[in-house]
């Protein structure tokens, strides 16, 4: 129904590109060195789409980055760094999967494929991979993150459900506009700079969770952590009921706000705030727990 | 019968064929190989029937519907995390469904029986302080699942990752504990059961984790 | 169909979860609403995709199923199983838009198009796909959504749905012959694309 793969390999052209960068001083790397740029294998896959198309991608170990195409084509360049790992790609009407398929004796290092995907902006896309970067930009479809030590970054999403699920990696989502935002981290730090939408929630164990932004759009925003600390920057116009509890830690709000009349807790001083901040007609609904991490609610300086 | 009538008469074979068919099929493997292809694309056929997961929007959209035509009012406030819990299939508001692996659906099962077991012990000793059901949930082994097993297989598998697992376990495991004994303190603290239950879905995405690593 | 169930027997756990679904359902409850999607939104949402090999098609499809079935909800008497009931409304809801399509449901035969690869012929002469023992997922999945619509469709309600023949036969308005022999030319069909691509396969390594 739609388009086949089409595949160029490169490896020759891409191995020449990179010693020419290089430059003269590259010529005394050590042969180990040379020898893993010599195995580096550029391959190119391309995939014609309809819209709302979907991708996945599962890379072991390696770095996936998706950006927006133009027109409704897939284009994937994987970069393999060895011959000990392979790309296998389908496409099944308006779905394109690529899985990196290790072969024996494969390692972190040597099963390693990079990719760089420009795929329709209103693509679902889902991404796997243990150790390296996932990134995501200017989409507007679904997007799936999942990887035990991946580093995460997704900006300028818009009108999409953002799910994230990490164990120690950093995850950075910015400007990310009427989503629905779901981010699990055990132990990494989990960045949020302008993220808004009707659920924004983050869960974590161990990890820092920061938000800068003005929790905007009337929206649920959960901030919970066990033993992160917890830090929420908003402006002097941020509209929401806020509630904020630490059963441990410390607890500091920067931020007058108009007490609730009607609690269903107990109030603690140094433990818990809660109330009301801003006058909009629409505010939204923050929760910040934790355990034992500090809470703290900071207003923003103007630069 | 020839091969050429055995294919023109194929269509039926599925209810075993006839005795035609089958002496002809007991004598000629070309067709009897034939026969076998199509039965094995028959019986693969089954594993697309559950192959694929609608995006998250589909339901966004449903549930837009169902509230513009009056289907469904907004679940109470009080009752609504309970319900979840009650639930243990499915959880509102975050759709962690297509990430299970055995191992979470055990865990939330474990969860989901503690809940319930607290709540009816709370129905039957309503006037009482509830008991403390700890006992229900272990947490270093649940269902024949144990946090050393785990890591004994990471440490085989990738024996560079131990250390971190041990350590995110760890701290993982001191969530569920502190979330417990808030919850165990406050049993009708709506915010401490969500808590716990945040808690047990922390571990359970670790081991999933751990479970889904490609390896070669 | 292979998933229906006798109405007497005892009903598992599972099933006493979505009967408490059902009912919660009814009185306008939104977590049970999104408990019986949850539960159901792969299969239906799977059928949708197979029937129309288009994402954008099956999720509206699987919107409108579900939709229709909860504004229906409140007659559900539980006489049927309650996934045989849903299933056999997706069924109803994606042929109709086939037919709006003015896609062809069962008219090959009917119009007389039936491919010249179709006729009987010997080619046994290339790889032996049950010498494999299994068929790869995906290539079936992709190999099934290029089938024509009318291959197509017959194949997704037997193999992959279960439904029996005469189901068939009443569901799409054909004849139970009708169905048996759309079946068979789908899977040689299906055969042929398994056989080719795993022959391209071959010859790329």
């Amino acid at each position: 129904m739609y388009g086949c793969a089409q595949r160029r390999d490169s490896g020759n052209l891409m191995n020449w590109r990179t010693m020419k960068s290089l430059g003269i001083g590259a010529l005394i790397v050590t042969t180990a060195m040379a020898g893993t740029l010599v195995a580096e294998n550029h391959k190119e896959y391309r995939f014609n789409v309809g819209p709302k198309a979907g991708l996945s991608v599962n890379n072991p170990y390696g770095s996936i980055s998706v950006k927006p195409s133009t027109g409704n084509t897939v284009l994937i360049n994987a970069i393999l760094h060895s011959d000990k790992v392979e790309v296998d790609n389908n496409q099944a009407g308006n779905r394109v999967e690529v899985q990196s398929h290790l072969l024996p004796g494969a390692d972190p290092e040597t099963g390693r494929v990079d990719y760089e995907i420009f795929a329709p902006a209103d693509a679902s896309i889902t991404l796997h991979s243990s150790t390296g970067t996932l990134r995501a930009e200017k989409l507007h479809g679904d997007v799936t993150l999942e990887g035990a030590g991946a580093t995460v970054d997704v900006h300028d999403i818009s009108n999409a459900h953002v799910h994230v699920k990490t164990l120690n990696g950093a995850v950075t989502l910015s400007n990310v506009q009427e989503g629905h935002v779901e981010v699990d981290s055990l132990s990494g730090v989990v960045t949020l700079d302008h993220v808004t939408g009707p659920l924004v929630q983050v869960i974590s164990t161990s990890g820092a969770i920061n938000y800068a932004g003005d929790f905007g759009d009337g929206g649920e925003y959960r901030l919970t952590s066990h033993s992160g600390d917890i830090e929420a920057i908003v402006p002097d116009n941020t509209s929401a009921d806020v509630s904020a509890s630490s059963v441990k830690g410390e607890v500091r709000d920067d931020i007058p706000l108009q007490p609730k009349t009607h609690s269903w807790f107990d109030v603690q001083a140094g433990r818990t705030f809660m109330g009301t901040m801003g006058r909009a007609a629409v505010s939204s609904t923050v929760v910040l727990r934790s355990f034992s991490g500090k809470i703290h609610l900071r207003k923003r300086t103007a630069k | 019968m020839t091969c050429v009538e055995l294919q023109e008469s194929l269509a039926g074979i599925d209810e075993g064929g006839t005795a035609e068919q089958q002496a002809h099929l007991k004598s000629c493997p070309e067709c009897s190989a034939l026969v076998k292809e199509l039965l094995l694309i028959a019986s693969s056929a089954t594993e697309l029937r559950e192959s694929d997961e609608p995006s998250p929007r589909v339901w966004n959209s449903i549930e837009i519907a169902l509230r513009r035509e009056g289907l469904i009012h907004p679940p109470h406030a009080d009752q609504s995390l309970l319900r979840n819990l009650d639930r243990p299939w499915s959880a509102k508001g975050w759709f962690w469904g297509r990430w299970l692996v055995p191992a979470t659906a055990v865990l939330l099962l474990a969860l989901s029986i503690r809940i319930l077991h607290e709540k009816q012990m709370r129905q039957v000793e309503s006037n009482s302080v509830p008991t403390t059901s700890s006992a229900i949930v272990s947490d270093s082994v649940i269902a024949g699942l144990n946090d050393d097993d785990l890591l004994q297989e990471i440490a085989s598998q990738s024996p560079a990752t131990q250390a971190q697992y041990a350590e995110n376990l760890r701290h993982a495991n001191q969530y569920i504990q502190d979330a417990k004994s808030i919850a165990d303190a406050n049993p009708y603290d709506e915010e401490a059961r969500r808590t716990l239950f945040e808690a047990y879905q922390q571990k359970a995405m670790l081991f999933e984790l751990a479970m889904d690593r490609s390896l070669p | 169909m292979t998933d229906r169930e006798p109405q007497e027997r005892q009903r598992t756990p599972n099933e006493l979860d979505e009967a408490r679904a059902i009912e919660r359902a009814k009185q306008g409850d939104a977590d049970a609403f999104q408990a019986l999607y949850d539960r159901h939104k792969r299969r239906v949402y799977s059928l949708c995709l197979r029937m129309t090999a288009n994402t954008a098609e099956a999720e509206d499809l699987t919107q409108e199923a579900f939709l229709q079935l909860y504004r229906k909800i409140a007659t559900f008497r539980g006489e049927s199983a309650f996934s045989t009931w849903l299933h056999r409304l997706s069924v109803n809801v994606v042929l109709m838009h086939l037919r709006k399509k003015s896609l062809a449901v069962i008219s090959l035969e009917e119009t007389g198009q039936a491919a010249e690869d179709d006729s009987p012929r010997k080619d046994f002469g290339a790889e032996d796909l049950a010498l494999a023992g299994s068929i790869d997922r995906l290539q079936l999945q992709k190999a099934v959504d290029d089938l024509p619509p009318g291959y197509r469709t017959i194949f997704v309600l037997h193999d992959v749905q279960g439904y029996e023949h005469n189901e068939i036969a009443a569901i799409v308005g054909c004849s139970i012959g009708n169905s048996k022999s759309q079946l068979h030319k789908a899977r040689m069909k299906l055969r042929d694309m398994l056989r080719m691509n795993r022959t391209e396969k071959a010859e790329q390594s």
